[in-house]
C-alpha cells in the first residue's frame, strides 16, 4: 500500500480487492475498482492534473467534485473528462490537457511572466489595431486556447435514452433528499430520487458531523436501508439531472443514456457546494476545500497530504482537523478567519489535541514548491479589516492546506426554472429568495438548512409537499422546521485577501485574479452581467460554481452597490457537460421498403433515397451506370421491363360524395368519369401553384382508388383531410399507401407476358383500352390493374395487397425472362418519361409553377365552380405568361447542361433547365426547360449557362419527343 | 398450422421473414402465409416470459373505418369498446376501436378465430348492400405490421422507444395508446397473453424490418430475444 492510501474502514468506494490500472500521462499507476482518475493519481502522490487555461499553471483538485476546470483531462477522441468524478478507465492512456512540452514542464508556462502585460480585456484592446492584424493574431491564439483536443474521426459511440416518469422527482440524494423521496413515497407517490454519487448520503457518506464521527455513516446507511425497502422509491445513482425544463421535463444523465424524466412535483435536495478562499497562490496542487480533503480520505481511502494546515471560517473546518489527523495527517494549525474563538465541540476537541489555532487570521500568500506543482507552506497574518491583513506574516510549512470559509447553493436547477438565488448580507451566502411555478420543493442545504435535524425535517416536509403537489392524497402536514437552520455562521463575509503581487485567483477556470475584476470595474463595466462579459468570470467550464460569489462579492462592492438583495448572473442548463454522442443518443430514422425491396437488392440494384423509401435507381455496378441506365430503357422500348412503384402514394376516397371531393381537391372533372377509368389528377394550392399529380381510377360510383407522388402524398392526405374537416362531405378518405405493392410491367412485349399470369381480365387493346382500370388476379393475386402510359409504351401498372408483391414481381421476372424482361429504375424512368415529355412535381415545377407555365391548361376544367387555387389560376391565366416549360434539343457534340442551369438572355435570367438526358431511343440530348413567353415556339434557340460559366444553344422543339402520336402506350 | 414450411413458397408473407429466417425459424402455415412458430431458441415460452418479440403479421386482421362503421359492426353482434380500448369477441378474435368509427378486428394466435373473414365476406357479399353508411374495409392486414411485445422487461423495453407511460400499473388491460415507437406512428394496445405482459404492436407495414430492429435494439439490455407463436401459446 502506498504511503497515501490509508486503511480501512477509510474508502467506502473502493473495492481493495480488485486492483486495476491507471495509466495517465504514459505512466501507469496502481488503484482499486472505484478510483476516480484523481484518486488514483492523488494515493500514488501525483497531485497535478492539468495546467491552467491562460497561465499554463500546474493545478489538482479543489474539490474532488470537478466543480472547477483544474480537473479536466484529455480521453482519446473525448476531451474535458472530468477526472474528479470520472472511474479510471480501461485500456485507455489517460492525458493532461493544455501543455507544450510535458505536464511537469510545460513550455507555454512562460506566458504568466507575461501576466502584467494581458490584463482582463486585453484582447479586446491589443490584437484589432493596426487594421487586420487579428486574422493573424487569431491563428496563434486558437493554438494556445481551448481545453483538449477533439478527434474528428472519433467513432459515434452507443448512446441512448429512454423516458421516466414519476409523481415525485427528488433531485439530490442526501439526508434531505433521501428523507423527502422516503415521505414523498409514504403518501403513495411514485418517487425518482436521482443522485450524482455511486452511493446515496450525500455529506452524510464523508462529512464530520459529531465529534466521533460516526453519526453521518450511521444516518446514511438507516436512511438508505429505508429508501431500498420503499417499494415506490426508484433509485438512479451516478446520475445528473442537468437541467429543468417546462412541466417538469428533466434530462437525467446516467452513464451512455439520456432519461427524459417527467414528474409531476419536484424536490430540489442538490445540496451545497464549498466555495475557495482568495489569496496569493490559492491554486497550488495541495490546497483543496475541506470537503475534497474528507472525500478522498472516506470515499477513497486517500491521504491528501502530511502535514496540513485548515483554513476555516466555520466549525466545519474543525471537522476537517479532526478528519485529517484521524487520517494520519499532521495538523501544524488551524487559521481561522473569524474574531471569535469557536464554542463548537469540533473547536474543543482540536484544542484538546492541542493544534495552534490562529484566531482572526488568513493564509494571505500560498509559498510554492519547485516548478509550482506543490504547496512548501503558507504566509498566515492576522487580519485587520475587510480582506485586509497586518502585513507581518509568519510561514508555516505544510504541503496540504483545507479551505472551509463558506458554501453556495447547488442551485442550478432553481435558476433553470426561472428562480432566484439572492445574496443575504446577514448570512454571507446565496440563498433562494422564489421558486416559481408551483411544483418545485426545496430542501437541505440547496435551502440553506445546513443543521442536520433541520435538514431532515425538511426533507420530510418537502416530501409531503411534493406528494400533495403531485395529488396525493397526504397525511397532516409535518413539522417545519426553521427557516436556514444552522446556516449563520457557515460563511465568511469576505474571505477576499487580494496581494500586492496577484495570482489572487478569483476564477480558477478562466485565471482571473482580484485585479482583473477591479480593472474590469475600473474599465467602465459596472454591472454584474457586464464584467462577466467583459472578464469572461463565471464563463469557465464550471460556470461559475466556485467563483460566482466571490466575484459577485467582489464586484458589487467595487462598484459602490449593496450586497444585500444582489443577485448573480444566470445559470443555464446543463449543469455539467453533456456528451453530444448522449444528447443524440440512438438515431432513429425511419426507412420505408418495398414488399420486392430485397429482390432489388438480389439484383444487384444501386438504391437511392425517395422520401424516406429506398428505390432502384439502376441494376448493376456504379462504374457501369450509364451503359446499365441505357440497356434499361432499351429494354422497355424494345420489349419488356418492370418498375416497383410501389413507393407511389395511394389514396381510397369512399362514399356518395367522392366524385364532388375529387373534383373540389383536384383540378380536372370527375363527376362524369365513367366507371372503370382512370383520369390525370392534378393538385394546385390556395396560390394556384402545382402541388400534386397522380391518376384516379374509378372502381365503382362511390370509390376512387387515388395515386399521389411518393413524397407527396403525406401532404396530400392532410390536405383532404383538413379540407374535408371544413366541406363535411360524406366521403371517407383512407392513405393505404403501404397495404398496396405495385409495378409497371411497361414495353411493346408487356401484354404477352401479362396474358400468361391474368386469367379474369380481358387484355385487348378493346377490352382493357388504355386508361383503363380492372380488377382481377395477376399470378393468383387479386390486383388492380391500370393501363397506363408514363414511360410511353404499352404498360400496366399492377396493384397488389403489399405481402403479395414479391410474389408478383417473381412471378412476372419469371414469366418475362423468355421476353428479355429487364427489371428498370428511377434513372431509366426519368430517361424513358423525358423522352415523353411528361413533367415530374418538384423536379419540372417549383412551389410557384402554375399549371399554365407548365403546359398543364388542359389538367384544368375551367367550367367548374371551385377547385382548391381556382381563383388565384383564374387571375394568374388574366395576366400574360412570365414564362413557359419547353421541350428542347441540343445539337449533337453539345456539352450536357445539369439540372438547374440558368436560361439566360444577355444578362437576364429567365429560367432553368429542370431536366436533361441523352436519350439513345432519339440519337440525341433532350430536356425540358424554362424559357421567357416569347422563345416558346419550337424552332426558337435559346441560350443555356453552364457551371463553368459558359453559354450553349438549345433549341425549342415540341414534345413528346417520342412518339409524339402516342401509338405505342395506347397500343 | 403445423407442418414446417419456407415463407417463399406462399404468396402472402410476412414484412419480416427474412428477419425471422436468418434467425432459423421454423415457419408453419397460416393464413396463406407462413409464420414463425418458433425463431429457433431454447425455452422460448421462458425467454417470452422474459422479454420476447413476436411476429404476428401472417395472421388475418380487417379494419372497418368510416360513417356508420361502429354502428354496422355492432349490428353484426360485434362487441364494439369505447375508442381506444381493444376488447376480445366471442371466438376469440379482438376488436381494437382507434376511433369513433376506426376499428380493427384481428384473429387470435391460433388463427382459429374467424371473425374477420366473416365480417369482411358480410360487409363485401352483398349483391345490394343497404343506403345506410356502414364504413368500408381498411386492409389492415396490408398496411399495418403485428408485432407483440411479451414479458416482464416489455414496458421498461418500450420505454426507450416510445414517449408513453405504458408501465402495466398506469396502462391497463385493454388499452390502446396511438402515438409514435422509434419514430413511427404506432398503434401500442395492450392485451396481455394468460396474465404475461403484452404489448401488441401495429405500424406502417412498409417499416417493418427497421422497425423490428429498434425494437430488438431496446430489448437487449434485458436480454429480450425473438420469439415464435409457439412460446406466446404456452404463455
Amino acid at each position: 500500500m502506498s504511503s497515501h492510501r490509508l486503511p480501512e474502514p477509510h474508502g467506502t468506494l473502493i473495492d481493495r480487492s480488485r486492483p486495476i490500472t491507471l495509466r495517465f500521462e504514459g505512466r501507469d499507476y496502481p488503484a482499486f475498482q472505484g478510483d476516480t482518475i484523481t484518486s488514483a493519481l492523488l494515493a500514488n502522490g501525483e497531485r497535478v492534473l492539468s495546467r491552467s487555461f491562460k497561465y499554463h499553471r500546474p493545478r489538482g483538485t479543489l474539490s474532488m467534485m470537478a466543480q472547477e476546470a483544474n480537473s479536466l483531462v484529455q480521453f482519446p477522441g473525448e476531451p474535458s473528462v472530468r477526472a474528479d468524478t470520472t472511474a479510471v478507465p480501461a485500456g485507455i492512456d489517460v492525458r493532461a490537457q493544455n501543455y507544450l512540452g510535458s505536464l511537469g514542464h510545460d513550455w507555454l508556462s512562460v506566458i504568466e511572466w507575461l501576466s502584467p502585460f494581458l490584463p482582463v480585456g486585453f484582447y479586446y484592446k491589443a490584437f484589432y489595431k493596426p487594421k487586420g492584424v487579428w486574422k493573424y493574431w487569431e491563428k496563434l491564439i486558437r493554438v494556445l486556447a481551448g481545453l483538449g483536443r477533439i478527434d474528428e474521426r472519433t467513432h459515434h459511440g452507443y448512446a441512448d435514452k429512454a423516458y421516466l416518469f414519476a409523481d415525485v422527482a427528488v433531485i439530490g440524494g442526501g439526508a434531505a433528499g433521501m428523507q423527502a423521496a422516503l415521505d414523498a413515497a409514504g403518501a403513495g407517490a411514485e418517487v425518482i430520487l436521482i443522485d450524482d454519487q455511486p452511493h446515496l448520503g450525500g455529506a452524510l457518506n464523508y462529512a464530520r458531523f459529531d465529534v466521533e464521527g460516526r453519526r453521518g455513516a450511521r444516518l446514511a446507511e438507516e436512511l438508505r436501508s429505508k429508501v431500498a425497502a420503499a417499494a415506490n422509491v426508484q433509485v438512479l445513482s451516478d446520475a445528473v439531472c442537468t437541467g429543468w425544463f417546462a412541466d417538469n421535463w428533466l434530462p437525467v444523465m446516467q452513464g451512455q443514456r439520456l432519461y427524459k424524466l417527467r414528474a409531476k412535483s419536484v424536490v430540489i435536495a442538490a445540496g451545497a457546494l464549498e466555495q475557495p478562499m482568495v489569496f496569493r497562490n490559492n491554486d497550488l496542487p495541495g490546497i483543496m476545500y475541506g470537503s475534497a480533503a474528507q472525500r478522498l480520505i472516506r470515499l477513497y481511502g486517500v491521504k491528501p497530504g502530511h502535514r496540513a494546515v485548515v483554513a476555516t471560517a466555520n466549525d466545519a473546518g474543525y471537522a476537517v482537523a479532526l478528519d485529517l489527523l484521524e487520517a494520519g495527517v499532521t495538523v501544524a494549525g488551524v487559521v481561522d478567519l473569524r474574531a471569535e474563538p469557536s464554542a463548537s465541540p469540533f473547536a474543543s476537541a482540536i484544542a484538546a489535541r492541542g493544534i495552534a489555532v490562529h484566531q482572526q487570521h488568513a493564509v494571505s500568500e500560498a509559498i510554492p514548491g519547485p516548478g509550482k506543482r506543490s504547496l512548501f507552506g503558507v504566509e498566515v497574518d492576522a487580519i485587520t479589516g475587510r480582506g485586509v491583513t497586518a502585513g507581518r506574516p509568519h510561514r508555516i510549512e505544510c504541503d496540504l492546506l483545507c479551505t472551509s470559509v463558506g458554501y453556495t447553493p447547488a442551485g442550478h436547477i432553481v435558476c433553470h426554472s426561472g428562480g432566484q438565488l439572492v445574496y443575504d448580507a446577514d448570512l454571507a451566502m446565496l440563498v433562494i429568495d422564489r421558486l416559481p411555478g408551483g411544483t418545485a420543493v426545496p430542501a437541505g442545504a440547496v435551502n440553506a438548512a445546513f443543521d442536520l435535524d433541520a435538514a431532515l425535517a425538511e426533507g420530510a416536509h418537502a416530501g409531503w409537499r411534493a406528494a400533495q403537489l403531485a395529488g396525493m392524497k397526504v397525511g397532516t402536514e409535518p413539522p417545519r422546521p426553521a427557516a436556514r437552520a444552522g446556516a449563520a455562521g457557515q460563511n465568511h463575509p469576505w474571505p477576499i485577501f487580494p496581494h500586492p503581487r496577484g495570482k489572487d485567483f478569483i476564477d480558477f477556470d478562466e485565471d482571473l485574479q482580484v485585479k482583473d475584476i477591479l480593472n474590469a470595474l475600473a474599465d467602465g463595466y459596472d454591472d454584474l452581467d457586464l464584467v462577466k462579459r467583459y472578464s469572461t468570470v463565471v464563463m469557465g467550464p464550471s460556470q461559475g460554481r466556485h467563483s460566482a460569489l466571490n466575484n459577485m462579492r467582489l464586484a458589487t462592492v467595487g462598484a459602490g452597490r449593496e450586497l444585500q438583495g444582489a443577485t448573480v448572473t444566470t445559470q443555464r442548463p446543463p449543469f455539467q457537460p453533456e456528451l453530444l454522442e448522449v444528447l443524440g443518443g440512438r438515431g432513429f430514422q425511419p426507412t420505408r421498403l418495398t414488399a420486392m425491396h430485397h429482390r432489388h437488392l438480389e439484383l444487384g440494384a444501386q438504391m437511392m433515397p425517395a422520401g424516406v423509401w429506398l428505390r432502384p435507381a439502376y441494376y448493376g455496378a456504379e462504374s457501369r451506370r450509364g451503359e446499365n441506365i441505357t440497356a434499361e430503357v432499351r429494354a422497355v422500348r424494345e420489349n419488356v421491363g418492370l418498375i416497383d412503384v410501389s413507393t407511389l402514394g395511394k389514396l381510397e376516397i369512399r362514399g356518395p360524395d367522392a366524385a364532388e371531393f375529387l373534383n373540389r381537391m383536384y383540378t380536372f372533372a370527375y363527376a362524369k368519369q365513367p366507371v372503370g377509368r382512370s383520369r390525370y389528377v392534378l393538385m394546385t394550392d390556395g396560390t394556384g401553384a402545382i402541388a400534386d399529380d397522380g391518376v384516379a381510377c374509378r372502381m365503382n360510383e362511390q370509390h376512387f382508388y387515388v395515386t399521389a407522388t411518393t413524397s407527396g402524398v403525406d401532404a396530400v392526405y392532410r390536405a383532404m383531410m383538413r379540407w374535408n374537416a371544413e366541406w363535411r362531405l360524406n366521403v371517407d378518405i383512407a392513405n393505404v399507401t403501404a397495404a398496396y405493392a405495385a409495378v409497371n410491367l411497361a414495353g411493346p412485349k408487356a401484354r404477352e407476358v401479362l396474358a400468361k399470369l391474368v386469367a379474369d381480365v380481358d387484355l385487348g387493346s378493346e377490352g382493357f383500352p388504355y386508361m383503363g382500370v380492372r380488377e382481377g388476379h395477376v399470378a393468383g393475386v387479386p390486383a388492380r390493374l391500370m393501363r397506363v402510359g408514363f414511360v410511353g409504351e404499352l404498360g400496366y401498372e399492377i396493384h397488389v395487397p403489399a405481402s403479395q408483391g414479391e410474389h408478383l414481381w417473381d412471378a412476372l421476372m419469371s414469366e418475362g425472362a423468355a421476353h428479355g424482361i429487364r427489371a428498370f429504375g428511377v434513372e431509366a424512368q426519368r430517361v424513358l418519361r423525358l423522352e415523353k415529355g411528361h413533367i415530374i412535381i418538384g423536379q419540372d415545377t417549383d412551389g410557384l409553377t402554375f399549371p399554365q407555365e407548365a403546359e398543364m391548361g388542359w389538367a384544368i376544367a375551367a367550367s367548374k365552380p371551385f377547385y382548391i387555387g381556382k381563383r388565384a389560376i383564374d387571375v394568374q391565366a388574366a395576366r400574360p405568361l412570365t414564362r413557359r416549360l419547353i421541350g428542347f434539343a441540343l445539337a449533337a457534340g453539345t456539352t450536357l447542361p445539369e439540372e438547374c442551369n440558368l436560361t439566360v438572355r444577355g444578362e437576364e435570367i429567365v429560367g432553368r433547365v429542370t431536366s436533361i438526358a441523352m436519350s439513345a431511343s432519339l440519337g440525341k440530348a433532350v430536356g425540358l426547360a424554362y424559357v421567357g413567353p416569347d422563345q416558346a415556339e419550337p424552332g426558337t434557340r435559346f441560350d443555356i449557362k453552364l457551371g463553368n460559366g459558359t453559354t450553349i444553344q438549345g433549341e425549342v422543339v415540341p414534345v413528346p419527343f417520342y412518339d409524339p402520336e402516342n401509338k405505342r402506350q395506347e397500343m | 398450422m403445423n407442418t414446417p414450411m419456407t415463407p417463399e413458397s406462399r404468396p402472402r408473407r410476412s414484412f419480416v421473414y427474412r428477419k425471422l429466417a436468418d434467425l432459423g425459424a421454423r415457419f408453419v402455415d397460416c393464413n396463406e402465409a407462413a409464420i414463425a412458430a418458433s425463431c429457433g431458441g431454447a425455452e422460448e415460452a421462458a425467454a417470452a416470459r422474459n422479454l420476447g418479440l413476436a411476429d404476428l403479421s401472417p395472421l388475418r386482421r380487417v379494419g372497418f373505418k368510416g360513417p356508420g362503421a361502429a354502428d354496422w359492426l355492432l349490428s353484426q353482434g360485434v362487441t364494439v369498446p369505447e375508442i381506444n380500448r381493444c376488447a376480445a369477441q366471442a371466438d376469440g378474435a379482438t376488436l381494437f376501436r382507434l376511433g369513433a368509427n376506426d376499428l380493427m378486428i384481428t384473429a387470435d394466435l391460433g388463427a382459429t378465430a374467424t371473425l374477420p373473414e366473416k365480417l369482411l365476406a358480410a360487409w363485401t357479399g352483398l349483391e345490394n348492400p343497404p343506403q345506410s353508411p356502414r364504413g368500408f374495409p381498411m386492409p389492415r392486414q396490408e398496411g399495418f405490421c403485428w408485432f407483440v411485445l411479451s414479458g416482464r422487461h416489455a414496458a421498461a423495453a418500450m420505454a426507450k422507444i416510445c414517449g408513453v407511460d405504458l408501465r402495466p400499473h398506469k396502462f391497463g388491460v385493454g388499452e390502446i395508446a396511438q402515438t409514435s415507437v422509434a419514430r413511427l406512428s404506432a398503434v401500442v394496445a395492450r392485451a396481455d397473453i394468460n396474465g404475461t405482459l403484452a404489448y401488441h404492436l401495429f405500424a406502417d407495414s412498409a417499416s417493418a424490418e427497421y422497425w423490428w430492429e429498434c425494437i430488438l435494439d431496446a430489448m437487449q439490455e434485458f436480454g429480450g430475444v425473438p420469439v415464435g407463436t409457439e412460446a406466446l401459446a404456452v404463455l
